[in-house]
């Protein structure tokens, strides 16, 4: 490293540090979260391994305050068993459900922007009844223009404004629940990938923009408090939709910072047959730059637990 | 309520129940279609263009049974086109307004009608065409109540949500907030209106205008019904006031107010209920009152046949009756992807009596009726209209609806291998091929794994390609497809496979074709997105 290079990177960390003190949250680095990790990674069966890892990064209470309203966002585009790999397991987001439940949420509704038709969806996912004897809670496809607001992206760099879910909009807290899988236009589909199904018109991005700078651009304005990705088992090749090799790996990752909790995925997995850096996947890359969270897994503390 | 609306309204509202549940997921007890099944032209007219037994055929025999018994009841009590027409004639004409036509002479010159357009039909099935979609009531009505109505049911309970929605949406009822509607749509059906619309301003002429004169199933039952058991008896109480006939919707009652036209009486009861005198009476018998006679006259009725026969003729000149895989230079139309199950074409025109019933029941809308991309004996027949929605994989309910198995019923297993066309990508109007940019919807989409991005030579971006024989054509790529317009990936016909019979999974397999997605089997390999 030369002189030039020094100064240069030293004063991008001073002013990274700057903005998070003027404007906390922003950037993602939480500095109260005292003892607390970084990152969990949890083993285990879907339903366990999702209680072990909010648990261990303080617990649903945490991100979920008495009468909060809360969206979780799994992944349901496709019509196919969990088994398959390419839409959240149920056991996942039922936990998650419940767990806000029981952390006070006045609402708890789980919503997505399915590619293939709603009700089919829901059903061979299994997804249909993980909301059924949690009060408050209900699941959604939603579709109709009727339910979507135009919004602007203050810092879009390709995506100037879009129409997100009134719903999400109307929510306190946002969780990113993705099923861990490979993409083929992005490499991956993790948690920031997903947050395409909370808006309408998603193609746009295939199109007219950049995909990969766009779908920063989304998460700029959609950014989860809490990202629990399901890679209990993971569709290593063939995403999004099917088929593809499917490997099991039995883990839930847990932060509190989306683009931490992708890489830890993305690092964790094996991509069309190779092991690959976080830094290798254009949208992650993009977002660390843009200061949206860390892919630098390395310098973050990570906590393995047992579900 | 007199016992005749009582049962009528019942039927009706049964018929609609039944029309509304032909939606995903089917319920396991089939019979949704029945009353299609008792209409005894859809029964006889497409076993006679099929040369084959219709599954369920017994019923319209059933009901013709009870016909020589109590007449044309079916007409008065259960048709629900009967019904409609009378829930209608009291909105074109006032409830009370006396009707000059009914039981005049006017009232019974058209009569003969019916037995025309009957022996039309059955000239036309003499030929192997159907021309029962035309005339038949039950598939007219179910036709208009699905592609017409049900829309439009839709669309307000659609625009009565988005009202309410804000409402919904400040109480904090997220139930409500969470239901959409989807409307459905229908390509000709203006047209599909605009034939129900003429059948109900004809009541402007005659109340049933329809029924007493042009339907070919009343002809059915007229004829059978010239002498029934139970029947219009009039005793020596009567005092020739000329109520009953005045009254009689069907323009049954002779002048004299004795004589009874069995064949036209719809025995509504009216005239019994309506008599100051208590003189009519119906009741089982073989005695007396002869039956006016009809004069059918042969010669017309033989000039109505040969008619049929020509205009089946003419129409097997058209140069769209080419069927492909039956005509070596098929002019059909490129874009004409028919329904999964779907019989070799000639056969499928053949049984197919256009009610709408498949369409209603399409689970993503993209069965749509055809106008004239089929031919002259082709119109209102069900196609995939795939930029518009693709048909989906976990979905059977067209062949298990289908009244007269002109589409066949298929497990979801079979339905895989039930190709119906195969997607081309137009190269010139991809964003990929012809702008070198990263899309790849067609490939994310593809429930089938049928389309991989591949690299090409002096292209930055891969590029899709597709393996035709993983592709079904289930069209889900055209419909996702995001060039504006025209799509750059198109499903045509080619590929497609109609079996009248056999397994669509052995044939498949045989050709080759590699349809199975089951987890576990092979599957194809992308050029992978990740770079080095």
């Amino acid at each position: 490293m030369n002189r030039r290079e020094f100064i240069v990177k030293t004063a991008g960390c001073a002013a990274l540090a700057a903005l998070d003190i003027a404007l906390p949250g922003l950037t993602g680095i939480k500095a109260d979260a005292g003892d607390l990790p970084d990152i969990v990674l949890a083993k285990g069966g879907p339903e366990k391994a999702t209680r072990a890892a909010v648990n261990a990064l303080g617990g649903m209470r945490r991100f979920v305050s008495q009468g909060q309203r809360v969206v979780i966002k799994p992944n349901m585009s496709f019509p196919n068993p969990p088994e398959m790999a390419t839409t959240t397991h149920p056991e996942v987001i039922r936990e998650l459900v419940r767990q806000c439940v029981e952390a006070g949420a006045s609402s708890v509704l789980v919503l997505d922007n399915p590619l293939r038709d709603i009700e089919i969806c829901l059903e061979r996912s299994r997804l249909k009844d993980v909301c059924r004897g949690f009060k408050g809670s209900r699941l959604g496809g939603l579709k109709d223009k009727g339910s979507f607001k135009k919004v602007q992206v203050p810092g879009g760099k390709d995506l100037k404004s879009t129409m997100v879910m009134k719903q999400v909009l109307k929510a306190d807290v946002l969780i990113a629940a993705p099923v861990a899988k490979s993409h083929s236009a992005t490499g991956v589909s993790l948690s920031m990938k997903g947050m395409m199904g909370l808006i309408y018109n998603r193609s746009v991005f295939h199109y007219a923009m950049d995909l990969n700078s766009a779908i920063v651009d989304l998460c700029t304005i959609l950014k989860p408090s809490l990202t629990v990705i399901d890679a209990t088992r993971i569709l290593s090749e063939g995403g999004p939709g099917g088929p593809g090799k499917v490997i099991t790996m039995n883990r839930v990752i847990a932060s509190n910072d989306m683009v931490a909790a992708d890489s830890t995925a993305v690092e964790l997995g094996t991509w069309y047959g190779k092991k690959i850096k976080a830094s290798g996947i254009e949208h992650i890359r993009l977002a660390h730059n843009r200061g949206l969270g860390s892919m630098n897994i390395s310098n973050m503390s990570v906590k393995e637990v047992t579900g | 309520m007199r016992f005749q609306r009582v049962i009528q309204t019942l039927t009706l509202l049964l018929f609609l129940l039944l029309l509304w549940r032909v939606a995903y997921p089917l319920p396991a007890w089939e019979g949704l279609n029945v009353f299609l099944k008792l209409d005894p032209l859809i029964a006889l007219g497409t076993a006679a263009s099929s040369r084959a037994v219709i599954e369920g055929m017994g019923l319209a025999v059933l009901v013709l049974l009870i016909t020589l018994v109590l007449g044309r009841f079916f007409c008065g009590h259960i048709c629900p086109m009967g019904t409609t027409l009378d829930v209608c004639q009291r909105f074109i004409k006032g409830k009370n307004k006396s009707d000059s036509a009914r039981g005049s002479a006017t009232g019974r010159q058209y009569r003969k009608f019916k037995y025309l357009i009957l022996f039309f039909v059955a000239g036309t099935s003499l030929l192997g065409i159907s021309s029962v979609f035309l005339f038949s009531p039950l598939s007219i009505i179910t036709r208009f109540y699905s592609l017409v109505i049900y829309p439009l049911f839709m669309l307000i309970l659609g625009l009565l949500l988005e009202t309410f929605r804000p409402l919904s949406e400040y109480l904090g009822m997220d139930a409500l907030s969470l239901v959409s509607i989807k409307t459905p749509y229908f390509n000709t059906n203006v047209f599909v209106m605009f034939l129900m619309a003429t059948i109900i301003c004809l009541g402007l002429l005659a109340p049933r205008f329809w029924c007493r004169n042009l339907c070919p199933a009343g002809a059915i039952f007229a004829i059978l019904s010239f002498r029934p058991f139970f029947r219009r008896r009039v005793s020596e109480d009567c005092t020739l006031c000329g109520r009953c006939a005045r009254a009689c919707p069907a323009a049954a009652i002779d002048d004299d107010f004795f004589n009874t036209s069995y064949s036209e009486c719809i025995v509504c009861l009216k005239c019994q209920e309506l008599c100051p005198e208590d003189a009519i009476s119906f009741f089982p018998g073989w005695k007396r009152h002869v039956p006016a006679q009809v004069d059918m006259g042969k010669r017309r009725l033989l000039g109505a046949f040969a008619a049929g026969m020509g205009t089946a003729a003419v129409s097997m000149t058209n140069l769209r009756y080419l069927h492909e895989l039956e005509h070596p230079k098929a002019l059909r139309s490129a874009r004409l992807i028919r329904p999964p199950g779907a019989l070799p074409e000639s056969g499928f025109q053949a049984r197919c009596v256009r009610c709408g019933l498949c369409m209603k029941g399409c689970l993503t809308n993209t069965l749509q009726p055809v106008w004239w991309e089929a031919g002259m004996t082709g119109v209102w027949t069900p196609m995939l209209f795939a930029r518009f929605a693709g048909c989906e994989q976990n979905c059977n309910i067209c062949g298990w609806i289908c009244p007269t198995g002109a589409i066949r019923p298929l497990d979801l297993e079979e339905k895989k291998f039930a190709k119906v066309g195969t997607a081309r990508i137009i190269k010139s109007r991809c964003i990929a091929w012809e702008q070198d940019k990263k899309c790849l919807i067609c490939d994310e989409i593809c429930p089938y794994n049928a389309i991989s991005h591949q690299p090409a030579e002096g292209k930055k971006a891969t590029v899709p390609v597709v393996e035709e024989s993983r592709c079904n054509g289930c069209g889900y790529c055209e419909m996702k497809c995001p060039v504006k317009g025209e799509s750059a990936i198109v499903i045509e016909p080619t590929g497609e496979l109609r079996l009248s019979s056999g397994s669509y999974k052995k044939r498949a397999l045989e050709l080759g074709l590699k349809l199975n997605r089951a987890p576990g089997t092979p599957y194809m390999k992308n050029q992978s997105p990740l770079s080095d």
